[in-house]
């Protein structure tokens, strides 16, 4: 390692890694072609590049309307963000006094519940899909973005608890213990100096929270039947379904919806690992 | 003295409040009965009163329905006349009648009785008429159950805390007495409402909470909560939330796997799914709807898509931290791409690129003057795109996991290594190896789980195609539930059994993690 590789086992390793990035650049390449290539077929030949340009694809996605005449893809990007802002809220609001209970105080029943978080957390919430339908249903909650904000918070309550506990943990003691000496409470100690204090990792939370929600796919398909519902992973899915496929408007709805994710992601990858591996090695 | 007394009322108060729940929900339990039993009879009195010539009876809605003829402007069509009794007909039931003759005509009963199966507790019931080729059908107006006995319930919580405190005051075995009388006079309504499962279950907390008392196990419950009140209440909000939105769901999974679900109604089979599913089901050990066949599936994807994450992420981070290696942070920042986009949107992508004899994947094999393949007809070519799709999107994680613990390696350990003439090999396999372990271990447990679940691209590049044999767990159950004829208790089950070998699996991993440890 300290000495560098003749010249030819250096190319080769480049040709390698240019390989690879095309691999990995090319799917992306064909979505972003045919998002301003004409025509509803995907690819009918290999070339990444578009014979011609049209934003046709974004004006039918921006431009669709329902029966009633409001614009469908306002609709579903209305229930997209309510969904995933209420879902965010509800865990957040929730998991943050419980988060910092888990961390720093001792109690019996502890070390299960921070097990069962992890379990929780871990396991997918498609295992829960079927009760949840059916009590959805009893409770005529399908069809409903209230419906599907409570089954978002069974995966985002956990998440965020486990989450937040682990930069609870990461936060320094000493000034809880300073307050404590001038008479805080307890809830003083929490409101007033530790929460202003997790402040940017409550922030990660909320947005990983988000993110999840946002990109959530067989749950609204399930549950959001009526195409006013939709989310918009929804939509994008059913616009290349079985019987009509229109690879254009799902190309152009894919890059609309996925991009603001992405950068997301792009910003707070550092903090993603660490959170994902933080979250592991301790199971 | 007045020690004894608050300790008395405030076991009292807890165990009221349970006992208060169960009869709540004895009473909603019998209530229904009662209502659905007086439905049913009043719309099969109504409607054999009206096929014997008399009047209908009040409440209900009497149609009397003609036999199916053909339209006659439309012959496929086929319309039968429907007559309401009574002065106000209400158009919106005649669907309901409609089906109900349909229905007679159909089973070759003579009649039919039972509940709507829309949540209104409505109840229908179908006759043929004596004379003539009319079916007589009734549905009754919506039920108006009881109201809660608030009276009642508010009456026996008087008297029981009353015997307690009584008791307290006496002292000694009388307090004890006390709780036991006090906590069992609440089971008067539910034995008033022959509700014996939830007496029982009263008289049992009644002497559960006199035996707790008696040990001094309520007191020490009691100042344990007291010590702990803080804790408590900063996790309340969350662990009502988690009770009411994970355990609860979880539990009805639990029993709806006991139960078989037909057109709405749930019929107790016992071990019945579980039995179907472990059994293997009708087909043979090559069917795709065999649990041990998906079984099989899922673990080979499991181990296969994991195998190319690791291997390739490995050996991409290790290229990426060769020191002379220009425009790193370029390479990363494009090769950890698939793990931003949304998976479903990667999938889909994928199965556009499969599909069709000009997808974009055949194209490129013709371009390199090979055959086109057909990925969805047989089994090996659609698993391998699925496996092709979830290694696309999942090396990136792995790739990353092992660039953050190579960048801990102290470079002198390297210049020690080949100043003492190691070979590449050596210095990979006892420096490189040993600092990856401990990343990569709970990467791996992380990235199996997700795979073992990764219901998207299953359901999204493949669908299980051809003929439900690449499916994996997750997405067979789903199947179950809402493409196969709503076998919600199949499902259900099936949801059971993946969680307990998911549990067991992830026992199993980190107790081998906590062994590998000290060394």
């Amino acid at each position: 390692m300290n000495r560098a590789p003749r010249p030819a086992a250096r190319l080769a390793t480049y040709i390698a890694l240019i390989v690879l990035v095309s691999i990995v650049l090319y799917p992306v390449m064909l979505v972003l072609k045919k998002a301003f290539e004409p025509g509803r077929a995907f690819a009918l030949s290999a070339s990444p590049l578009p014979h011609a340009v049209t934003l046709d694809h974004f004006r039918d996605l921006f431009g669709a309307k329902t029966g009633g005449g409001d614009f469908l893809f306002l609709r579903h990007l209305a229930n997209s963000l309510v969904a995933a802002l209420a879902t965010t809220v509800v865990g957040v609001a929730l998991s943050c006094t419980a988060a910092y209970a888990l961390s720093r105080f001792r109690f019996p029943g502890r070390a299960t519940g921070l097990q069962t978080f992890l379990v929780v957390q871990m396991f997918p919430a498609t295992l829960l899909i079927m009760p949840l339908y059916v009590v959805l249903d009893k409770l005529h909650l399908l069809n409903s973005v209230l419906g599907l904000v409570l089954v978002y918070s069974t995966t985002a309550i956990p998440f965020c608890v486990w989450t937040l506990k682990g930069y609870f943990d990461t936060m320094p003691r000493e000034l809880e213990e300073a307050a404590r000496i001038d008479g805080a409470s307890q809830w003083m100690i929490f409101r007033r100096i530790m929460l202003p204090l997790a402040r940017p990792g409550i922030a990660v939370t909320a947005l990983f929270s988000f993110m999840t929600a946002w990109n959530e796919f067989i749950m609204a398909s399930t549950f959001m039947t009526d195409e006013s519902k939709f989310t918009l992973p929804v939509l994008i899915q059913s616009s290349v379904g079985q019987f009509s496929a229109d690879w254009g408007l799902f190309a152009a709805g894919a890059i609309v919806t996925s991009l603001p994710v992405m950068a997301a992601f792009y910003v707070l990858q550092r903090s993603i690992i660490g959170g994902l591996t933080a979250g592991a090695v301790k199971g | 003295m007045t020690g004894v007394l608050q300790r008395q009322l405030r076991d009292f108060a807890v165990a009221a409040l349970l006992a208060v729940a169960i009869a709540s929900a004895a009473f909603v339990v019998v209530r229904n009965g009662d209502v659905v039993d007086a439905q049913l009879e009043l719309a099969q009195r109504s409607a054999h009163a009206v096929a014997s010539g008399q009047e209908a009876l009040p409440t209900t809605h009497v149609a009397l329905v003609g036999p199916s003829q053909s339209s006659t402007r439309h012959p496929i069509l086929r319309h039968r006349d429907i007559r309401q009794l009574g002065e106000a007909a209400d158009r919106h039931l005649d669907k309901l009648f409609y089906d109900a003759a349909l229905r007679i005509d159909r089973e070759h009963k003579g009649a039919f009785v039972e509940m709507l199966h829309d949540g209104t507790g409505r109840a229908i019931a179908a006759t043929t008429r004596d004379h003539g080729p009319m079916i007589v059908v009734a549905v009754t107006d919506v039920a108006k159950p009881a109201p809660y006995p608030l009276l009642v319930m508010i009456g026996v919580l008087g008297l029981g805390a009353l015997l307690a405190a009584a008791g307290a005051l006496v002292g000694r075995a009388a307090a004890r007495a006390g709780t036991l009388t006090g906590i069992a006079t609440l089971a008067i309504p539910a034995l008033l409402w022959h509700a014996w499962i939830a007496a029982t279950a009263i008289i049992l907390l009644a002497a559960a909470t006199t035996i707790l008392q008696r040990a001094e196990l309520t007191d020490q419950f009691s100042s344990g909560m007291r010590r702990h009140r803080v804790a408590l209440g900063f996790l309340a909000p969350v662990a009502v939330a988690m009770f009411v939105l994970v355990a609860v769901p979880f539990v009805i999974g639990i029993v709806l796997g006991f139960y078989d679900h037909h057109q709405g109604t749930w019929t107790y089979v016992g071990l019945q799914n579980f039995r179907d599913i472990l059994g293997g089901g009708t087909g043979g050990l090559d069917d795709g709807t065999n649990f041990w066949f998906v079984l099989g599936v899922t673990v080979l994807w499991t181990g296969v898509n994991v195998f190319f994450h690791v291997t390739i992420g490995v050996a991409l981070a290790l290229v990426l931290s060769r020191s002379w290696l220009r425009g790193k942070g370029v390479f990363r920042m494009l090769l950890i791409l698939p793990w931003a986009i949304p998976n479903y949107i990667t999938a889909l992508i994928w199965k556009g690129m499969f599909q069709g004899e000009y997808g974009a994947v055949n194209s490129l094999l013709h371009a390199a003057h090979l055959d086109g393949v057909s990925w969805f007809t047989s089994w090996s070519t659609a698993f391998s795109a699925n496996v092709i799709t979830n290694t696309w999107l999942g090396f990136p994680f792995m790739m990353v996991v092992a660039l953050g613990a190579l960048e801990t390696i102290p470079k002198e350990l390297y210049e020690a290594a080949s100043v003492d003439g190691a070979s590449a090999w050596q210095r990979f396999r006892h420096i490189t190896l040993p600092h990856l372990r401990p990343a990569l271990g709970p990467a791996v447990a992380l990235g199996s789980i997700w795979t073992f679940n990764m219901f998207n691209v299953i359901f999204l590049v493949s669908g299980g195609k051809p003929g439900d044999t690449t499916n994996i767990l997750v997405t067979d159950a789903y199947r179950w539930a809402f493409e196969r004829g709503d076998k919600y208790g199949m499902a259900a089950a099936y949801a059971t059994l993946i969680f307990l070998i998911l549990r067991l699996l992830t026992i199993l991993g980190s107790r081998l993690a906590r062994e590998k440890e000290p060394a």
